[in-house]
């Protein structure tokens, strides 16, 4: 009985951190200051690390907060308390492809949603669980060595960038 | 390479030598090369013509090589002799050779002397190709090349814009012609399968083919030689082509070319036999010819003009002949017009060498004393043409005048009067052109009268050859040559007993002229001017030659002019074709400015258009499964 | 519906939401931020499959997009940066350079 409990538990707070990651979604095209789409952008993140632990995979999760949230949204919110908020674009948000995007946009939801409901998506096949870490650490050295050192250069470029831009910024 | 092959290669080698490097190489050169050739020509044509005498008169057949094959059928370049292209070719290599000779003096001082020679041999090569040429197509292509030869020659000094409109002017009048001409050879070779002439002739000789009419493709092949041989009504650019040098006026327009319409006829008299009516037709336009020709004559001035009209003239007779089925006759003619014609040409540029130039014959008079070789040898001429005894101009038209009365095959009593008016005429204007050239009192300027001279032995030689010729020549009977080849017609019963009588009255005619033309033309013809002002319109109408050339421009000149320049150019070339292309460029620029309306820069647009396709092709995809 | 119907149509309405705020937006750190969203509207769907399929390839892939968004930001601003010391706006509409 505690496990049916806690499976409605579950899809009660899966719910309510969906329904959360699309508000703060909405929210991030409306609002008029960046700060506060930020705010909102964050949000939705931290929510969908919710839904991620809720599926399982707790590293995930974890990522999602440690690197998104910590690292490329404080990035972004260090930027934009640098630049300048009498931007014009602030005082009118909107760009001229208003109308046209927000048709496209419906659009586009019927045409995906409406496939994927079309085609139910077979049952679970009982991995309720999901994956741990040190499988996942185990898949890396194994199977997935050759992208595990991609990154690593992927890494290293940004980096060069990184520093390239600082040294064009320190010379202008 | 057999013989009849080489009696045309080698003007034509004569051609490429002097065309590309007689210029470089003198006038001796060019006069040894140019003369030498179409003399040995002459010598092999003579052997030859004696090789088939000796043969039984056996058709030679020389083939050069084959031209096309197209499955089945196949045209070769082969030459024919037989006794008729006998007569022709001994006629255009000898008189030919001639009057190349008398060309080294006439053209002396010309700075184009090389070209002059050039062009006449690459006349004599296609002259000789349309002679001896054993199938229709090969004629054609002679008949083709004397035509571009003669707009050559016509127009040979082009820098004259009026000399160059007449060079224009003959061969577009020709080509109006050989379209008729290509539509004949069409349906012979719908009908016989072969367009080789001796076979073409016996397969008529069996009967004429099914879906043909002989007379349709007679007609046809007339109307070709009523081009190239100056018949109504494509006379009018013969007395224009006097523009070119005399020795041209000669050759081409008197002795060769223009008789290649008479040829065709003549040779292909298989056809003309069964077609009954073309016959008629070919006759009835001959005598017209002749006789308003002759009128024309009449009350020109120009030495080279009586001339070109006579000539006309004469080759309306030699139809008339070949009308009536007298096809022999008519060749027989076109021998002895050859040598009186062309004495009288290259005599009348003797006079003119000895003008300094004047061709106007009031101007002239008493020449008689002062170039007694030329006086002589266009006397003697002129008496030929005039169809005086024993001269070979009387046998040549008595007979005509004969079959024009007597044949079975077309001849009829108003033939023979128009035949009669004209040869009366015909002595007429020729006795007047002789006394107004070469009696009376001089009346020319004092400086030209300073100048006059004989000519040179280079001309003078030729002149006194063909003289004798004009004298003698009519004693060989030619239509008794060809009769084995070209059967002279039946006699109607009622006409035989003409015969004698018709002598008589041929004589008279020509005798009557000439004692009419002294009495008119004495003095330097003041009786004749006394006259003149009673016939003041007939004047007018025969000096204008009937208006025949402001009827054509105003008929066919004026209109074609019009519809080239408002249809043609402004619709057809301005509009249409210009109009196309720059609106092709047009429509290319303004899509291309339309599509750059696609690049705002906005990078919003660009995405929204990523959006776009990509709602599209998932619709897509979803709509086809 | 199901769980994983649910998160695929979250899904589906975080990266459209995401495309559409490129298209609607005006400032440059606004549009940048939609195209995160868009990165993790995708990670959702991924990590739905990841658990609908029971295979490792999704966690990884998952994992491999974190670090290829992150280089991408860092480098993506730093752009942003020198192109607001030019044109000293953060409106696209001055960015029209590349018209015609």
């Amino acid at each position: 009985m505690i496990e049916s409990a806690l499976g409605r538990l579950d899809d009660v707070l899966l719910l309510i951190f969906a329904a959360g990651a699309l508000v703060g979604a909405l929210l991030m095209i409306v609002l008029r200051e960046p700060m506060r789409v930020a705010t909102a952008l964050i949000s939705t993140m931290v929510f969908l690390g919710g839904i991620y632990g809720l599926l399982g995979v707790h590293f995930i999760a974890a990522f999602q907060v440690l690197i998104y949230v910590g690292a490329v949204m404080v990035f972004m919110v260090y930027v934009i308390m640098m630049l300048d908020p009498r931007d014009p674009a602030i005082q009118q948000p909107f760009s001229k492809m208003l109308v046209p995007g927000v048709v496209g946009f419906v659009l586009l939801i019927f045409v995906l949603v409406g496939a994927t409901w079309k085609q139910a998506p077979a049952p679970l096949p009982g991995v309720a669980e999901g994956f741990g870490l040190q499988q996942f650490a185990v898949a890396f050295l194994r199977q997935y060595w050759l992208q595990f050192e991609l990154t690593s250069v992927l890494l290293v470029a940004a980096i060069v960038a990184a520093v390239a831009v600082v040294k064009l910024h320190r010379r202008g | 390479m057999g013989a009849l092959s080489w009696i045309v290669v080698l003007p034509l080698v004569g051609f490429l030598v002097n065309g590309l490097a007689g210029n470089r190489l003198g006038k001796r050169f060019v006069s040894v090369v140019g003369c030498g050739l179409p003399i040995a020509s002459f010598l092999i044509a003579a052997a030859s013509v004696a090789a088939l005498l000796a043969n039984d008169s056996k058709p030679v057949i020389d083939v050069a090589f084959t031209w096309a094959t197209f499955g089945r059928q196949s045209f070769e370049i082969a030459f024919y002799l037989d006794r008729l292209s006998a007569v022709m070719v001994l006629v255009v290599t000898g008189v030919g050779s001639l009057i190349h000779i008398y060309s080294t003096g006439y053209m002396h001082e010309d700075e184009s002397y090389a070209r002059f020679f050039a062009y006449l041999n690459l006349f004599l090569f296609f002259m000789l190709l349309l002679v001896l040429g054993r199938s229709m197509l090969v004629l054609f292509v002679g008949w083709e090349g004397v035509g571009l030869a003669s707009y050559l020659l016509i127009g040979f000094w082009f820098e004259d814009p009026e000399k160059a409109a007449a060079g224009k002017k003959a061969f577009i009048t020709n080509r109006i012609g050989d379209a008729g001409f290509l539509l004949g050879m069409f349906l012979v070779f719908f009908a016989c399968g072969t367009l080789d002439m001796d076979r073409v002739n016996a397969i008529f000789a069996q009967g004429v083919p099914a879906g043909v009419t002989a007379s349709v493709i007679g007609v046809l092949l007339f109307i070709g030689a009523t081009g190239k041989s100056a018949q109504i009504p494509l006379h009018v650019w013969l007395p224009d082509a006097m523009a070119g040098p005399t020795p041209v006026s000669a050759l081409i327009h008197a002795a060769t070319m223009v008789t290649a319409g008479v040829y065709l006829v003549a040779r292909m008299s298989g056809i003309f036999v069964h077609a009954e009516f073309a016959s008629n037709l070919v006759a009835t336009i001959g005598v017209l010819t002749a006789f308003f020709a002759a009128s024309v004559a009449l009350v020109q001035t120009d030495i080279k003009r009586v001339l070109a009209y006579s000539t006309i003239s004469q080759l309306g007779f030699m139809f008339l002949a070949a009308g009536v089925g007298a096809y022999g006759v008519a060749i027989f003619h076109v021998v002895t017009h050859a040598f009186f014609k062309a004495c009288l040409f290259l005599g009348a540029g003797s006079v003119i060498h000895a003008m300094s130039g004047e061709q106007d014959i009031r101007k002239m008079g008493a020449l008689a004393k002062k170039i007694p070789v030329t006086f002589a040898t266009f006397a003697v001429s002129t008496a030929a043409i005039a169809g005086l005894p024993p001269l070979s101009g009387f046998f040549s038209k008595d007979e005509i005048l004969w079959f024009a009365y007597g044949s079975s095959f077309g001849g009829a009593p108003w033939l023979l009067l128009l035949a009669s008016a004209t040869a009366l005429m015909t002595a007429f204007y020729m006795f007047r052109l002789l006394w107004l050239t070469f009696f009376g009192s001089p009346r020319m300027d004092e400086e030209v009268a300073h100048h006059i001279h004989e000519s040179p032995w280079s001309m003078t030689g030729v002149l006194v050859v063909l003289a004798l010729l004009a004298a003698f020549g009519g004693f060989f009977s030619i239509p008794h040559f060809l009769e084995p080849l070209l059967p002279l017609p039946l006699i109607r019963p009622e006409a035989q007993s003409f015969h004698g009588p018709l002598v008589w009255i041929a004589t008279g005619l020509g005798v009557g002229g000439l004692l009419l033309a002294a009495y008119f033309y004495a003095n330097d013809g003041e009786r004749a001017a006394r006259l003149k002002p009673k016939f003041e319109r007939i004047h007018k109408l025969l000096s204008g030659k009937y208006y025949i050339d402001e009827l054509y421009e105003a008929v066919l000149g004026r209109p074609l002019n019009w519809i080239s320049e408002k249809v043609f150019l402004r619709i057809g070339d301005r509009f249409l074709i210009d109009g196309s292309l720059d609106g092709l460029a047009a429509l290319a620029q303004r899509s291309a400015k339309g599509l750059a309306r696609l690049q705002t820069g906005n990078l919003h647009l660009y995405t929204f258009l990523v959006l776009a396709g990509l709602v599209g092709a998932l619709l897509w995809s979803w709509r086809n499964g | 519906m199901d769980k994983v119907q649910l998160l695929l149509s979250l899904a589906i309405a975080l990266f459209s939401i995401g495309l559409l705020g490129v298209i609607v937006r005006r400032n440059l750190l606004v549009m940048l931020m939609c195209m995160e969203l868009m990165l993790n509207g995708v990670n959702l769907s991924l990590v739905t499959f990841a658990h609908q399929m029971g295979e490792m390839v999704g966690a990884v892939l998952v994992f491999l997009i974190f670090v290829v968004a992150t280089a991408e930001i860092a480098v993506a601003i730093p752009i942003v940066l020198l192109l607001v010391k030019r044109k000293h706006s953060l409106d696209l509409g001055a960015y029209m350079d590349l018209k015609g």
